[in-house]
């Protein structure tokens, strides 16, 4: 009798493993069906987190804005050339006095519960920014009307600067004079919300916002995506697309990925990725870019020691050399900044910023005394800041400062700058609205130190009267002439280190058609993107 | 468990708000007024002392609420519920990929002691440990998403989501796993019991079986336990590469905003689900291992 050999333990062990792994790869291979995640018609954007909200009461971040600008509107809006162009409003008047603006609304927009809407909504979507009991941030996007400082008080039942004149016309009364004031109402605090949905929601309206916009909001999975279909009635005309899908994912790689596998339609080109893309993109013409309305700076704190020295702050500025900075470390993906203005605001000859002059710089510091004195500069722990942090340090180490550096995660970093704690730190000031004055007022007028914009607690009574002259101006050039010299006098202040503008630049795929990039969020209303 | 809760939720209560920052400055945005910002400091109760701001969050846990986020203005309840699922699935997932591979591999390594196999598996199940999930994460995405367009790479849905981000995370358990069954199962081989089985004539299928494996099951059932309960409470960085709504995620952000509500909701979760994990581990301790059945279970 021939007895089989039975096989080892060892031999059949490792058979039943290996049918195991193969097995698991044959489930996984059937589970697998494609990478394929879109929703036909629709285009897909990429967001990078979870909009907070979407009330417009509420809004303060650039994703929240975005998608609002969709589904609402407001009075007025701007357009690719940053003009004012109506939106709810089809006319209005200024008075001589420039304190009175009468808006006259269209009588053919809906909500998109079907409702029309009248100047009653407008007065309520403002008040209710306003309201006392509220706990909307945006209140300063009105607060120029007369009585709306009253009213936010709890001192009047109603802002008696806006008064209802008819069904369709709204009369707005300001306190002064305020040249930007049209420029406010594009911005998201000021767009009109329904009445009745807002009781219907109460404090869930921000996850369910009704408004008049190209799109309603039919889908929010949080953390995943929005869904946004196309509004039918749309006084402006119908969307050329079927809908719009924001995804929200959070990691760089990520994006790339679903862009590659044709999940996203357009992503913003990402710092790792810039030159990889460049490379890939030459002679297609997929990449765009626009230089964006911005200014990222070194800010010092000027109300104590040492930056209360305009020599130390100079020989900061002229220790660092920030054109090789941008041209280097950022590969050229911003403007080197002359001034605070971005250029795209600036409508006169770009002003002379201190140059990079290290011999100069080592002289400053000894005659100020500031050699081998410990800095602290106070950054976020964002990886591509820590690095310029770090740029800058063996910069500054060159000239003989010391410089320590203080990484903040953010919640931490603006209490730190808001209570003055840092000699020095790294920021960026994003347009609100496409005016000079945005750059001006909130960041050097001494009346805004610390959370209302001015950081670095600059201080010139001179600055702050041309800016409030520019503020009260009639005209265009007026205002110009005092923005000029208001930024002239800052540059010689010397409260900031100017470095650059930086650049948005974004990939699309060759099926998108007529994609553009607006300067500012609220420009974009998805009508005339399409496949 | 409530003396539990109540003595965490005191301690992290007091940490979190002893940490620097401010949540009103995020809420905010970039330009405020004093006054505003003293209002929303009002309207979300941070103007109050800690002990009455504690008192406030235990009346309002009291009356089942978790109270709203101060960012997004919804319900933590709701968030939880919605995204703790998401979690237990990962979860889920991950430990059904990680425990019989782990256990498997372990085995196999113990018995092969020694051999080239054993050090593959042992060399292999240290980078598994040493390996962070960011980097594995994103190696599995290029594979099985861009090269081989077999799985989406990210978002939360269906069960060709949830591959890629189950298989990163059990990676690291995996790993640990092998370890620890290698170790165990090799400890058991050299006890005298196994060799009076052997000695009895018990078929080696009967030994590896009943007699090593149940005793080499202890310490495991342990480590399962342990990162079970961790993936319940969130794992941040994969949930992050792989745009899955999770609850660590979500912490995570709570964390950063200093949106107070959002932690101290996630965090009483995570201790619930902690003292359930180990509560759980302790009565299949109680099956398995006859040393530690309480007195008079056996009679």
């Amino acid at each position: 009798m021939i007895r089989k050999r039975p096989l080892g333990l060892a031999k059949r062990a490792e058979i039943r493993l290996f049918s195991l792994i193969i097995s698991f790869f044959l489930v996984l291979c059937l589970l697998a069906c494609s990478s394929h995640d879109r929703i036909a018609g629709y285009v897909h954007y990429r967001i990078n987190y979870n909009p907070t909200t979407l009330d417009p009461a509420m809004i303060v971040d650039v994703t929240g804005g975005l998608i609002a600008a969709k589904i609402f509107n407001g009075l007025v809006r701007l357009d690719e050339n940053l003009e004012i162009i109506p939106d709810l409003a089809a006319s209005w008047d200024v008075s001589r006095d420039r304190k009175t603006y009468t808006f006259h609304l269209r009588r053919d927009v809906r909500f998109t519960n079907s409702r029309t809407i009248s100047a009653a909504d407008v007065k309520y979507s403002f008040e209710r920014i306003l309201d006392p009991g509220g706990k909307s941030p945006n209140t300063w996007v009105l607060d120029k009307i007369s009585g709306a400082k009253a009213f936010l008080k709890g001192e009047r039942s109603e802002v008696s600067g806006i008064k209802v004149t008819g069904p369709y016309t709204i009369q707005i009364n300001l306190e002064e004079p305020f040249s930007p004031f049209l420029y406010l109402l594009t911005m998201t605090a000021a767009y009109v919300v329904p009445v009745e949905e807002v009781k219907k929601w109460g404090e869930d309206f921000a996850s369910h916002p009704i408004g008049s916009g190209p799109f309603r909001l039919t889908e929010w999975k949080h953390n995943n995506h929005l869904l946004l279909e196309r509004n039918e009635d749309y006084f402006g005309g119908m969307a050329l697309t079927k809908g719009l899908r924001y995804r929200i994912i959070p990691e760089d790689l990520t994006a790339i990925t679903e862009f590659e596998l044709g999940n996203l339609d357009s992503i913003s080109v990402p710092a790792s990725e810039y030159r990889r893309i460049m490379k890939r993109d030459t002679g297609n013409n997929l990449v765009s870019s626009m230089e964006g309305i911005n200014t990222y700076y070194l800010g010092f704190n000027c109300s104590r020691p040492p930056f209360d020295d305009i020599k130390a702050r100079k020989a900061v500025a002229h220790a660092i050399d920030r054109k090789m900075i941008l041209e280097t470390f950022y590969e050229g993906r911003g403007r080197l900044a002359h001034g605070p203005i971005p250029h795209i605001l600036r409508r006169w000859d770009a002003p002379v910023p201190p140059d990079y002059d290290p011999a100069y710089a080592r002289r400053l510091v000894n005659a100020a005394g500031l050699k081998g004195k410990k800095i602290q500069l106070y950054v976020t722990a964002d990886p591509e800041v820590v690095d310029i942090a770090e740029i800058i340090q063996a910069y500054l180490g060159s000239a003989g400062l010391s410089v320590i550096i203080q990484q903040l995660e953010w919640s931490s970093y603006k209490a730190a700058l808001n209570d003055g704690e840092a000699d020095m730190f790294w920021i960026s000031w994003w347009a609100d609205y496409p005016d000079p004055e945005n750059f001006l007022f909130p960041l050097f007028h001494s009346s805004n130190h610390g959370p209302s914009g001015n950081r670095t607690r600059y201080t010139n009574k001179a600055v702050d009267a041309l800016i409030e002259a520019g503020q009260k101006s009639s005209s265009r050039e007026k205002r110009d002439h005092y923005y000029r010299a208001a930024e002239r006098a800052i540059i010689e202040d010397v409260p900031w280190v100017f470095f650059w503008h930086k650049t948005d630049i974004t990939i699309r795929q060759a099926t998108l058609r007529n994609y553009r990039m607006y300067p500012i969020y609220s420009i974009d209303k998805g009508l005339e993107v399409s496949f | 468990m409530i003396p539990l809760l109540t003595g965490i939720t005191f301690i992290t209560f007091s940490l979190s708000k002893g940490l620097p920052g401010d949540p009103v400055f995020s809420m905010v945005g970039e330009r405020s007024s004093p006054e505003i910002i003293e209002k929303i400091r009002k309207e979300i109760g941070a103007d109050k002392g800690i002990i009455r701001q504690y008192a406030g969050y235990v009346t309002l846990l009291s009356r089942g609420e978790l109270g709203r986020s101060y960012y997004t203005n919804r319900k933590v309840v709701d968030e939880l519920s919605r995204k703790l699922p998401n979690t237990l699935l990962l979860a889920i997932a991950a430990m059904a990929i990680a425990v019989p591979l782990g256990i498997l591999f372990g085995f196999f390594a113990a018995l092969q002691k020694g051999r080239a196999t054993d050090k593959i598996i042992t060399i292999l199940s240290a980078s598994g440990i040493s390996m962070p999930v960011f980097w594995s994460g994103l190696l599995l995405m290029l594979l099985f998403s861009l090269r081989l367009k077999m799985l989406p790479p990210s978002g939360t849905g269906d069960l060709r989501y949830l591959v890629l981000p189950a298989i990163t995370l059990s990676l690291p358990a995996l790993a640990t796993l092998i370890r620890v069954t290698r170790v165990t199962v090799i400890d058991v081989m050299d006890m005298q019991f196994i060799r009076t089985a052997r000695a009895k004539g018990l078929t080696e299928t009967a030994i590896n079986a009943i007699h090593i494996m149940k005793n080499a099951l202890i310490p495991v059932i342990t480590v399962v336990g342990l990162e079970f309960g961790s993936y319940l409470n969130g794992a941040v960085l994969t949930e992050t590469i792989f745009g899955w709504d999770g609850i660590g995620r979500y912490a995570m952000e709570g964390i950063i905003k200093r949106d107070y509500p959002v932690i101290m909701g996630c965090l009483l979760i995570g201790t619930i689900v902690f003292v359930l994990m180990n509560l759980i581990v302790d009565i299949i301790y109680h099956y398995i291992d006859p040393r530690v059945r309480l007195h008079g279970t056996d009679r």
